[in-house]
């Protein structure tokens, strides 16, 4: 394959993988609460509606359980639907959907059917959304068996990842972080997929493991490079896949450093980070482990409409350089 | 919420403490930095500060007993609050406590499963269980006496600390004492202290070192543990030195000396049969002419706590980085037999009349190895000045505002210009 690449922001490289997937198949079509001639609540879908047409960019009424069940509807009849959540948060009333229709569906029908449906949710905090429009809650669907969970962090894996998801036969959901939409990347053209179920190490390291989902891999390899500095290697997994989670490349690393700090937006209470420091725990790299293991995760309150609050609300990269200090502090 | 009140680590060779008295009885009142209690060691009797304020309760340690580094030695709670010794408390209490019988039989290994009740991380058990070393009997280095991967003596068969400590441990005619302060692989790090110190002096800048290397301390003649020849001049000083490494099989090593150290460590570096792999000389002597000699005077004759305090003092800008301890083991170490003479007649020796009797300039002049001279700008014992002259390749710190002891008021950066020295010299 002779492809070129280019530097791409996050939002058009999910354009481009929508762009691709439609090109190539006919049964891909888009949903969403203006994604048509709006071009979506961050410009994601942007012209698509003119290159695509009304048929398969279609704009629904403010309703994402009523969205949300016709995309799971016409993939049960064999469509590729992609639907547009305009923030993740508003997921919360398509719950019945994903987590009891579009999770469980093939379970209940003894495989007769499939679920081939993707769900894109816009996430996060970082731009003065408040409360109800700012939530990591991500970590609620990896909660489900029968759901693939996906939060990547650069341009190159959210096209690759999303590929992967359209063209995968059951429910995908496809976290992506607000204010990773401008953030630039290379991107190769054309058609490429990137794995649903595995980490990418983003940096290797010798004195710690920093475990990290979606914005937070990119503030940890800003740590990893202050840290450098001071003499301690950080070694960096974007974790990728939430569910299922890529638990032998965290046991790997965390066997090669014997520390392990885990980043993760979402409250840290139950969050991701549980999930990593347990999945240690339970396994052979416990033996491994020099140090507890650290994890910093959200505040446990609402994200806060304050710009100055909604910084502290969550991990940036000085708490992540303060906490990886921390922890090889008792290195030699 | 009830606050532990932990036996902690004062000293690096400590595995488990003796409770000396409490100076707040069980329910008074507390204010947070209070004196507690102290803790017994070798050497001296250490202060413990309160952790927190309110009221002391669920003290289960008494003066005498033997405790893990790390045991609860009771609680402060807040005034009104309704206090249950938790049920974990225990395991630091009666099974630990000394009774008489019990602390007979104390260096009897097994009394309980190894590594019960010590605080060590999950790599640290596997390690000790795969070199069938016994928990208990080590130092832990990490938080509230943690015993971590690094404290695991023959880590993959590199490095028997133990073996290294027993052998160091065993008096030698003509040895110096000495201590292998750590574990590690590669050429050591060997640290000469300076006058009217001893290797316990190094301890606080240790922590901060990030090198693997191995690390080794030295008691000067007639300072700490180590024996004074009658000899008071820098030549027999170095030949002490050199003769303990031979004994200790350590041929080539990045040598980190302070003050008086400094000297014995230029010195040492263009011995023949020794390699200096690097040279980190902090406020060393035998650069100029002059020493504070009213220091020198004063801090001899200083005969009680309050007196000595003054004078070391004058050794760094800023009282928090001299603890009280450091003046009480000093003083206590200065008590032993001979210990106060043999000083005094170095200090004659060495430093007659505010002078510096010898200079180790030549021998920096012929320096193969990378070298770094580090100095606290306002030093009132050495003038920083001193350093001026000396070969281009020796590269010089000089910290604002610091005094004598660079390495206790200026470690995290005292530590980091060894650790780039380590690098730099293989």
């Amino acid at each position: 394959m002779n492809q070129t690449t280019r530097e791409l922001t996050y939002a058009q490289a999910i354009q481009e993988a929508l762009a691709i997937a439609m090109a190539a198949d006919e049964r891909v079509f888009l949903m969403g609460e203006d994604i048509g001639v709006y071009g979506g609540a961050f410009q994601v879908t942007g012209d698509l509606v003119e290159r695509f047409g009304e048929d398969r960019v279609m704009d629904t009424p403010i309703s994402e359980l009523g969205g949300a069940g016709v995309a799971i509807g016409a993939a049960l009849t064999g469509m590729r639907p992609v639907y547009e959540f305009q923030f993740s948060d508003f997921s919360m009333l398509a719950m019945e959907q994903i987590v009891n229709q579009a999770a469980k569906l093939r379970y209940m029908l003894g495989g007769a059917v499939n679920v081939p449906v993707v769900f894109r949710m816009p996430t996060g905090s970082g731009l003065g959304g408040a409360a109800q429009h700012s939530q990591s809650i991500e970590a609620w669907f990896a909660h489900v068996p029968g759901l693939k969970v996906v939060a990547p962090s650069t341009p190159h894996d959210v096209k690759g990842m999303l590929l992967a998801a359209i063209a995968d036969p059951d429910p995908v959901l496809i976290f992506e972080h607000k204010l990773l939409y401008k953030v630039k990347g290379p991107v190769p053209a054309g058609h490429y997929t990137v794995p649903l179920d595995k980490a990418q190490l983003r940096r290797p390291g010798r004195d710690l493991t920093i475990v990290a989902t979606s914005i937070m891999s990119a503030r940890a390899v800003e740590a990893a490079a202050i840290l450098m500095g001071e003499g301690v290697e950080a070694e960096v997994i974007d974790l990728r896949a939430l569910r299922p989670i890529d638990r032998p490349a965290v046991i790997a690393s965390v066997k090669k450093t014997n520390r392990l700090l885990c980043v993760y937006e979402g409250v840290k209470t139950l969050g991701i980070g549980a999930e990593i420091s347990a999945a240690i725990a339970e396994s052979d790299a416990f033996d491994y482990l020099d140090a507890p293991i650290l994890r910093l995760g959200g505040a446990e309150a609402p994200i806060p409409y304050s710009p100055g609050l909604e910084m502290a609300a969550v991990p940036q990269v000085g708490d992540i350089v303060a906490a990886a200090r921390k922890l090889a502090g008792g290195r030699a | 919420m009830a606050v532990e009140v932990i036996l902690p680590r004062v000293d690096m060779d400590m595995a488990t403490g003796k409770m000396g008295r409490w100076f707040v009885a069980e329910g008074e009142r507390v204010a947070k930095g209070q004196l507690l209690f102290e803790i017994e060691t070798d050497k001296a009797a250490m202060d413990i500060d309160a952790p927190a304020a309110g009221l002391l309760r669920g003290v289960c340690a008494q003066a005498g007993d033997i405790l893990p580094v790390g045991s609860v030695v009771g609680w402060i709670v807040a005034p009104g609050e309704v206090f249950v010794v938790p049920v974990s408390a225990p395991q630091a209490g009666p099974t630990a406590r000394a009774s008489p019988a019990a602390a007979a039989s104390q260096d009897e290994p097994t009394r309980e499963a190894p590594g019960e009740g010590v605080r060590a991380t999950p790599m640290a058990r596997r390690l000790a269980r795969e070199c069938g070393a016994v928990l208990s009997e080590i130092v832990g280095s990490g938080p509230n006496g943690r015993v971590q991967a690094r404290d695991i003596p023959a880590r993959s068969g590199a490095f028997d600390l133990q073996a290294r400590q027993r052998r160091a441990e065993t008096p030698r005619q003509g040895g110096l004492h000495r201590l292998w302060l750590r574990q590690g692989e590669g050429a050591p790090l060997v640290f000469l202290h300076g006058f009217g110190a001893d290797l316990n002096g190094w301890r606080p800048l240790l922590g901060h070192i990030r090198s693997r290397r191995p690390v080794l301390a030295l008691d000067l003649p007639g300072h700490g543990q180590s024996p004074h020849s009658g000899e008071a001049d820098l030549e027999s000083l170095v030949e002490a030195s050199a003769a303990t490494l031979a004994q200790e099989q350590v041929s080539a090593a990045h040598l980190v000396g302070h003050s008086l150290g400094g000297a014995v460590a230029s010195a040492l570096a263009e011995r023949r049969g020794f390699r200096a792999l690097s040279l980190a000389l902090i406020a060393p002597a035998g650069l100029g002419p002059a020493i504070n000699g009213a220091f020198l005077a004063g801090f001899l004759q200083a005969g009680d706590e309050a007196s000595l305090a003054l004078w070391m003092r004058l050794l760094v800008t800023d009282a928090a980085a001299l603890g009280p301890a450091l003046v009480k083991t000093t003083l206590r170490q200065r008590a032993e037999a001979g210990v106060a003479d043999a000083q005094r007649q170095i200090a004659q020796g060495l430093f007659p009349e505010s002078a510096q009797a010898f200079s180790v300039r030549e021998s920096l002049a012929r320096l193969q190895c990378p070298a770094k001279i580090i100095f606290g700008g306002r030093d009132a014992i050495i003038a920083p000045d001193h350093a001026a002259g000396l070969p281009g390749l020796i590269a010089q710190h000089v910290f604002a505002g610091v005094g004598h002891l660079p390495h206790l008021e200026a470690r995290r950066e005292v530590a980091r210009l060894i650790d780039e020295l380590v690098a730099a010299g293989g």
